[in-house]
Order: structure tokens, then C-alpha cells, then sequence
């Protein structure tokens, strides 16, 4: 018999909340925490706005200085957001045994530093003011905090979170870029489902809000350069969308298998029961435009679900205000879903917080946990004028009550890799 | 249901003894080493100046289009491309939806050059880091697709594309053992019917400026500039730290039954795979290797073998004083001391340890051990270490009849992964 996988706990860290139940309620409200970048002066750049988490001390969850010092950022959110999930899951204080309980988080590149590296660059100088490698042998390098390597590997937000919590089962780090995390939660259920643990954190924590990634992004064309208020630039599915915005935080998942949920007596948030994934066959940074790969992940997640499309009460979009993909993923909904295409209700919770990358997927499937308990489906903010070519119910501007017991939660790589998950009702 | 049972058919590898598994699987023989002072940049400098470097630089097809390729891309698509071939699986006629990609992949951070102008401008005046400027200087010659080509995913990206692999692709980094964990958890996705074959392997390239700098620092590579042959000395009890090396590994493992259909050649099986997680330092392995141990018994247990049954272990044997003694001491517990224990062999004494690549070439190399009966060699084995007291192969590869072979990896951040692989 199939084990069967339960959501018990989460924890979430996002630019418009510090807590999962914050992060929840503010978007429920339609309350978006993109503004405009206060971690350095954005004057002078093409793109000023993105989804910052604000006010976060990182103290208050890691209280070791030294094992601070070799934390980046994407990793302090990492690890507080596992925190709060052990907290809201009862393992805290009742730990599991740490044989049987893993980790697996998305993540990604972790950007240079550019004011470290700067001051390595300017003690690197030969005297016609060139970049010259002797240099930075002799003097350049001295000047990096010798740890900085640390901060840099991606597999050290699961490493860390490991070592937090004592998990000493499964370890992985899944770097897919927009679909990592939703990957990683999906590992995840392979792994508990096949019996290798009994209790898996899962998630993703990604911050890429630097000058260097904002550049980068900027150049690709990925990110919007609208000159609208900061708070109105992310539009998923809106005629007027041109592109996403950065978003950085983290979200974590306890996932256990129902024999161990219930024996211990937790409460049962939700059920997953299917995950698929795929890859594009097309060019880099684009979806394909007829949405083949993204009908494929949706696909094979409902079939590892044993439910088919019909079953769907909502669909938690990738949705990530560019034009390609949002019509892309409109293009695959509706070969997936036919008929019934624009009476499912879909939205996009970057419409709020933005595009977290590596975390992205994560924060998502707390959101679609949270639509089951609550029934209540998230809006997808600024969305004032209709896009011929995307006609679905996208839950304009408003929250809905319904009642949730499907939900199909959606990520699509820039890479190629795309991820669906399904996360039903806990029926018993 | 039974679980479907998976199987290797096809190889592929670039490492720093050169192109393709005959190339590397003799040079492994006859003992070459790899490792060599550092062409790609200058490094008289540094303090430590050599490296598995594979070069050149092998030339692939996305070339023409990709000018931007990652290095890592670039070994992949080289060893996946002679994986495939191998195989056969492109004459076959496969669904190309159930074919995926599992890649353990990394790269190191190379663009402090490339920032040189934007941050001079930025530091122009004393005092705070000016970040319009920064940027006004950082727009005219940087080259976003560069840096977007060297993200880890981009190696999963353009090997699926490359054969046209549509179903499950997924990119991980778990440091040192990636590589291997990939082939775990494409094993089980199989396993599972998740897929009826799966591109299965690592990539790496940390031979850069900055990575050399920052594992130097970490005080984990090996000084010997002067003797970069000798540097990688697995076991040896004057081992002082190991090698970066870079490369791919690529191994297309698939279903039994859909190979056995295709009169495909099986070339081995896969049977067992344990993953555990140190929870110990950042930097250090646990010293008793307590996880190591519990790694490899539930790769033991998963594949339903006893100790015994295994006839040769390709060590993680980094080089390092930890990793050694710490692997050393997890295989006596399990598998009894010298005489009991099996031979144990460290093929990063040839080719410096290649990361994320590391465990999928030492599959390889378990692979064409189980084929052909032999069994590398850890080379400049010379001085023994009371903490390092088994049967390491030292210096000729040694011939014995194998059925089953062990692959341990271990990552940096304390992941472990070991793998168990069969003779057909």
C-alpha cells in the first residue's frame, strides 16, 4: 500500500509577512510587500521595486554569533522558516528521531557580494588601474572574510536547517531555478512515500534582491521596468503585464507520513498526494509557447494523484507577470482542463510578494495548504484590464470564499524544468 | 507490485585524463594523474597552484548557438552525448516524455574579473559603495546571459535538450556527493515508473579563480605545487588536503524490462542507495563517521545484501586527513578490518576530486570494474597511517572476480550518499 503523506506543520518568511499566518492574512487582504528597494539606494537603476522581507532579526532564531557569521542571507531565511515549522508542527519540542527525518530544500546561485568583492577588486589593481590576478593573490583575497566560501554553496540552507534540527536522514538540495522548491517538496513525498523517513522538512529559501542579480535580470528582460508605483508593478495574467519582479524569503514544510502523524497525535493541515515534473524542450528563459511541458507536469501530478482535472478546485499559478509565460500557463490550463478551463479558479500570489525564485514554489504550497483549511482563495492583485489571450478566472483583485479541496500548485523553470504539485483535503 | 529493477546502459565521462571512458578507464589503470599547475589563469600567486583541469576545453555542438555555454554544461553535454550513444537508446524507439535528466551539478562563482570597472566606479570616492554608478558602469559590458548560462540548472537544461529528454529533469546540488545521489534518486524515480530511462550524473568546474581561493583558505586543498602528480594521495598517512578537479559523469540507467525489449547492452544494475546527513560542522565531516556508517547500511539493507556480499568500495577518499581516517574507521565497523573488509580504492588519487562530478565518475569506474574484473588503483599510496589500516589497491590495479560494488560519497555540509552497483 501507497504511505500516504501529510502536511503537519510550515513556516514562511515573506516580503508581505514574517510568520506564515502574517504572510497569509496580508495576502488574503490583497496586501502586496513589493516597494521600493531600501537594502541598498536603487536610485539609478531600471528597477527600483521588489519584494523585500522587512524588519527580519535573525537573532531571534539563530542565536550562535559564530554559526551567524558563515550564514548568508537566503540561508538565515532558510533556517528561520524551518524553525517556525518545527514550532508550528509540535517537533520542537517532541523531535523525531533524527534517523528518520530529512531535508530537502530548493535553493539556487547565491549573488557575489558586490561591496565584499569590490574591496578585493580595488586591492587586486595594477598601476593602469586593471583587474591583475598576481595581485589578488598577494593582497586582493586577503581582504574576503575567509569564510565567505560558506556562504556561497548552495546546499548549505539544508545543511544548516539539518544540523538546527538534528535531521540526519535525506539530505538534498534541488537548484532548478523557479521550480527548485516545488521539486524539493516533491522529493520529498517520493521519499517518505517509499519509506526512506518519517518526517521531512521541504521547502526553499532564495534572496537574490541585489544589485548584481537586479542588473542581470533587468538585461535578460525578465523583470518589469514599469514606471508604475512599486506595489502595482507585478500583474500576472493583466493585459498590461511586462515582466516580474524580485521577490526574497523562504517557506518550509513539515511532511510526515500520516502513520507517524497520527500516532504522535498532530494536526493534519492537508494531504499530498501528487507531484509530477517535466521539461521544455525549447529555447532557454522561454516556455514554450503551446504550454506542452507545463500540461505534461500538471498531467503526471494528477496522475500520481489518481484524480483527474475535474477534481481541481483551484489552481495556484506560476503566473509570474511576464507576458510569455502567463500565456503560456493560460494555454496549458486550458488543454489541460477544456471546457471546464475558466470555471477553475487560478491566481498568483506573485501578484504580492513576487517572484522568489528558488523559494517561489515553496510559498505557494502554504498558500494552497492555507486555501484548503480556510477555504478562501488568494487573490491575484492588479489585475484591471483583461488580456484577450488570458481569459480564465484569475480571483481579480479579491479574495473568494470556496470550498477547497484540490489544489493544483504550479511552477515552471526558467530553465525548462517545470513542477506541478497536488495537495488535497486531509479527508482521514 | 515488484519494483521494477534499473539498470546501466550507457557511460559517458570527460575528466582531467581526458575524453570518454575508454580514454579514462585505461589512463585509471595504468595510474595517470590528471593533476597538473593551473593553465586557465595565472596563479603564481596563490597559494595553491594546481588542479585537475581538463584541457582543453572539449568543443560541443551548442557552441554555434550558446556562446555563453558554462563550463559545466560543457562537460555534460560531452558526457551525456557518449552516455546516450552508448546506450543506443537514440535508434530506439522511446517515448521522449519518459526519458529524464537527474544532474548533480556546480559551478564556481567566476566574474570578479568582469566586475572590475563597475566597482572601481563604485569606489571612486571614499567612503560608501555607490551604487548608481556601480550600475551605469555595470550596463556597458556585461553580459547577462553569461551569467545566467552558468547557473547549476542550465547543465539539466541543455543535456535534455541535447537528446531530447521531455520527462522528469531535476538539478541538485548536495556538494561532493550530488553526482552519486543523482544516480540514487534516478534509481528510485525508475524504480518507481517514474520514468523508463534517466540521464543520470554530475557536472563540475570550481578550477577558478575564486573557488581556488576560497577552499585554500578553508585550509581543504593540498599545497603540493611542486609535485602536482603526487598532490592527491588518498589514505597515504602524508595526505594534506585534496585537489579540485572538474568533469562530468554521465550514466543513462534504465528499466530492466525496457532495456532487455531494445536488446540493449547491461552493463550493470543498480541495487541499493543510502543517504543520510552528518548534522555535525559545516566544514567538517562527523569524526567518527557514525552517519557515514548508517549510509552505507542502508544501502546495504535496501539492496538486501550482508557486508560480505561486497566485493570492492570506490572510497569518497578525498585526501584529506578527516575524510580518510573518518571513511576508514565507518568501513571497519561495518565491514571488519584488513583481510575482512573489501579492497577499498580512491580513483581522486588520479584526478583530484571533481565535486558534484566526483561520485558519478566513480560509478563509471565501478562500472568497468564489475565488466572487466579489475579493480583501479589508489595511487601515491607510500606511507601507511595507523588510522587508515585496509586494503586500498595501492599503486597497479589488481584483478579479482566482482559482483557487487560500493560507491561512497560524501558531501561538504555533511550529506552522504552511497550507492550499490552489480555485475549482469
Amino acid at each position: 500500500m501507497k504511505r500516504r503523506i501529510v502536511v503537519t506543520g510550515f513556516g514562511a518568511l515573506a516580503p508581505n509577512g514574517n510568520t506564515a499566518e502574517s504572510f497569509w492574512s496580508a495576502t488574503c487582504e490583497g496586501k502586496s510587500g513589493i516597494a521600493r528597494i531600501e537594502s541598498f539606494e536603487p536610485t539609478g537603476f531600471a528597477v527600483q521595486a521588489a519584494g523585500e522581507v522587512k524588519g527580519f532579526d535573525p537573532a531571534k532564531f539563530v542565536p550562535n554569533r559564530k554559526a551567524l557569521k558563515v550564514m548568508g542571507r537566503n540561508i538565515r531565511f532558510g533556517v528561520a522558516a524551518s524553525r517556525m515549522a518545527m514550532e508550528h508542527s509540535g517537533l520542537l519540542e517532541a523531535p523525531p528521531d533524527p534517523a528518520r527525518f530529512g531535508v530537502v530544500m530548493g535553493s539556487g546561485i547565491v549573488p557575489t557580494d558586490v561591496e565584499e568583492v569590490g574591496q578585493a577588486i580595488l586591492a587586486s589593481l595594477d598601476e593602469a588601474g586593471r583587474f591583475d590576478l598576481r595581485r589578488f593573490g598577494t593582497s586582493g583575497q586577503k581582504t574576503l572574510f575567509p569564510l565567505w566560501l560558506l556562504k556561497h554553496l548552495p546546499n548549505m540552507v539544508a545543511a544548516h536547517v539539518s544540523i538546527f534540527h538534528q535531521a540526519q536522514g535525506p539530505n538534498n538540495t534541488i537548484v532548478t531555478a523557479c521550480s527548485a522548491s516545488t521539486q524539493a517538496i516533491g522529493e520529498a513525498m517520493r521519499i517518505l512515500e517509499r519509506g526512506d523517513a518519517d518526517v521531512m522538512l521541504a521547502g526553499g529559501a532564495d534572496s537574490r534582491i541585489d544589485p548584481l542579480s537586479l542588473v542581470a535580470y533587468t538585461l535578460l528582460g525578465a523583470l518589469s521596468t514599469s514606471a508604475r508605483a512599486p506595489d502595482k508593478v507585478s500583474r500576472p495574467f493583466d493585459r498590461d503585464r511586462d515582466g516580474f519582479v524580485l521577490g526574497e524569503g523562504a517557506a518550509v514544510l513539515v511532511l510526515e507520513t500520516e502513520e507517524h502523524a497520527k500516532a504522535r497525535g498532530a494536526t493534519i493541515y492537508a494531504e499530498c498526494v501528487g507531484y509530477g515534473s517535466s521539461f521544455d524542450a525549447f529555447a532557454a528563459t522561454q516556455p514554450e509557447p503551446e504550454g506542452r511541458g507545463a500540461v505534461q507536469s500538471m498531467r503526471e501530478a494528477l496522475k500520481d494523484a489518481s484524480l483527474s482535472p475535474d477534481d481541481v478546485d483551484y489552481i495556484s499559478a506560476h503566473g509570474t507577470s511576464t507576458v510569455l509565460n502567463d500565456l503560456a500557463e493560460t494555454v496549458a490550463v486550458k488543454k489541460l482542463f477544456g471546457a471546464r478551463a475558466p470555471k477553475v479558479p487560478m491566481s498568483s500570489i506573485k501578484s504580492m510578494i513576487g517572484h522568489l525564485i528558488g523559494a517561489a514554489g515553496a510559498l505557494e504550497a502554504v498558500v494552497s495548504v492555507l486555501a484548503i483549511r480556510d477555504g478562501i482563495l488568494p487573490p491575484t492583485i492588479n489585475y484591471d484590464t483583461k488580456d484577450p489571450a488570458c481569459d480564465l478566472d484569475y480571483v481579480p483583485n479579491e479574495a473568494r470564499r470556496a470550498k477547497v479541496r484540490t489544489v493544483l500548485s504550479n511552477s515552471f523553470g526558467f530553465g525548462g524544468q517545470n513542477a506541478s504539485l497536488v495537495l488535497r483535503e486531509y479527508a482521514g | 507490485m515488484n519494483a521494477r529493477r534499473v539498470v546501466v546502459t550507457g557511460l559517458g565521462m570527460v575528466t582531467p585524463l581526458g575524453v570518454g571512458v575508454p580514454r579514462n578507464w585505461q589512463a585509471m589503470l595504468d595510474g595517470e594523474s590528471g593533476v597538473k599547475r593551473i593553465s586557465r589563469f595565472d596563479v603564481s600567486t596563490m597559494a595553491v597552484q594546481i588542479a585537475g583541469e581538463v584541457a582543453p576545453l572539449p568543443r560541443v555542438p551548442e557552441d554555434a548557438a550558446v556562446p555563453d555555454l558554462g563550463i559545466h554544461a560543457r562537460f555534460a553535454l560531452v558526457a551525456a552525448r557518449e552516455a546516450w550513444a552508448d546506450s543506443g537508446l537514440a535508434r530506439a524507439r522511446v517515448d521522449p516524455e519518459r526519458v529524464g535528466v537527474f544532474l548533480g551539478s556546480g559551478k564556481g562563482i567566476s566574474e570578479i574579473e568582469r566586475l572590475t570597472e563597475a566597482c572601481k566606479a563604485a569606489l571612486a570616492a571614499k567612503g560608501l559603495f555607490d551604487y548608481a554608478a556601480f550600475v551605469r558602469a555595470l550596463a556597458k559590458d556585461f553580459s547577462p546571459t553569461r551569467r545566467e548560462q552558468e547557473d547549476y540548472y542550465n547543465s539539466g537544461s541543455h543535456v535534455a535538450r541535447a537528446v531530447g529528454a521531455r520527462g522528469p529533469n531535476w538539478v541538485c546540488i548536495t556538494a561532493c556527493a550530488a553526482g552519486n545521489h543523482a544516480i540514487g534518486e534516478a534509481y528510485r524515480a525508475i524504480r518507481r515508473g517514474d520514468a523508463d530511462a534517466i540521464l543520470a550524473g554530475g557536472t563540475h568546474s570550481q578550477v577558478d579563480l575564486m573557488s581556488l581561493s576560497g577552499y585554500a583558505t578553508l585550509g581543504a586543498l593540498s599545497p603540493r605545487n611542486d609535485e602536482p602528480h603526487r598532490a592527491s594521495r588518498p589514505f597515504d598517512r602524508k595526505r594534506d588536503g585534496f585537489i579540485l578537479g572538474e568533469g562530468s559523469g554521465v550514466l543513462v540507467l534504465e528499466a530492466y524490462e525496457h532495456a532487455r525489449r531494445r536488446g540493449a547492452r547491461l552493463r550493470a544494475e543498480v541495487v541499493g542507495y543510502g543517504n543520510t546527513a552528518d548534522c555535525y560542522r559545516v566544514t567538517d565531516p562527523q569524526p567518527e563517521g557514525e552517519r557515514v556508517e548508517l549510509a552505507m547500511r542502508l544501502a546495504l539493507k535496501s539492496a538486501g545484501l550482508a557486508p560480505g556480499d561486497i566485493d570492492y568500495i570506490n572510497a569518497h577518499g578525498t585526501s584529506t586527513q578527516q575524510n580518510d581516517a573518518m571513511e576508514s574507521g565507518a568501513i571497519k565497523r561495518i565491514f571488519g578490518g584488513r583481510g575482512e573488509a573489501p579492497p577499498v580504492s580512491s580513483t581522486k588519487s588520479m584526478i583530484g576530486h571533481l565535486i558534484a562530478a566526483a561520485g558519478a565518475v566513480e560509478a563509471i569506474a565501478c562500472v568497468r570494474a564489475l565488466e572487466e574484473g579489475v579493480m583501479p588503483p589508489t595511487t601515491n599510496y607510500e606511507h601507511t597511517d595507523p588510522a587508515c589500516d585496509l586494503d586500498y589497491v595501492p599503486n597497479e590495479p589488481r584483478e579479482k572476480k566482482l559482483l557487487h560494488a560500493m560507491n561512497n560519497s560524501f558531501g561538504f555540509g555533511g550529506q552522504n550518499i552511497v550507492t550499490i552497483l552489480k555485475r549482469l
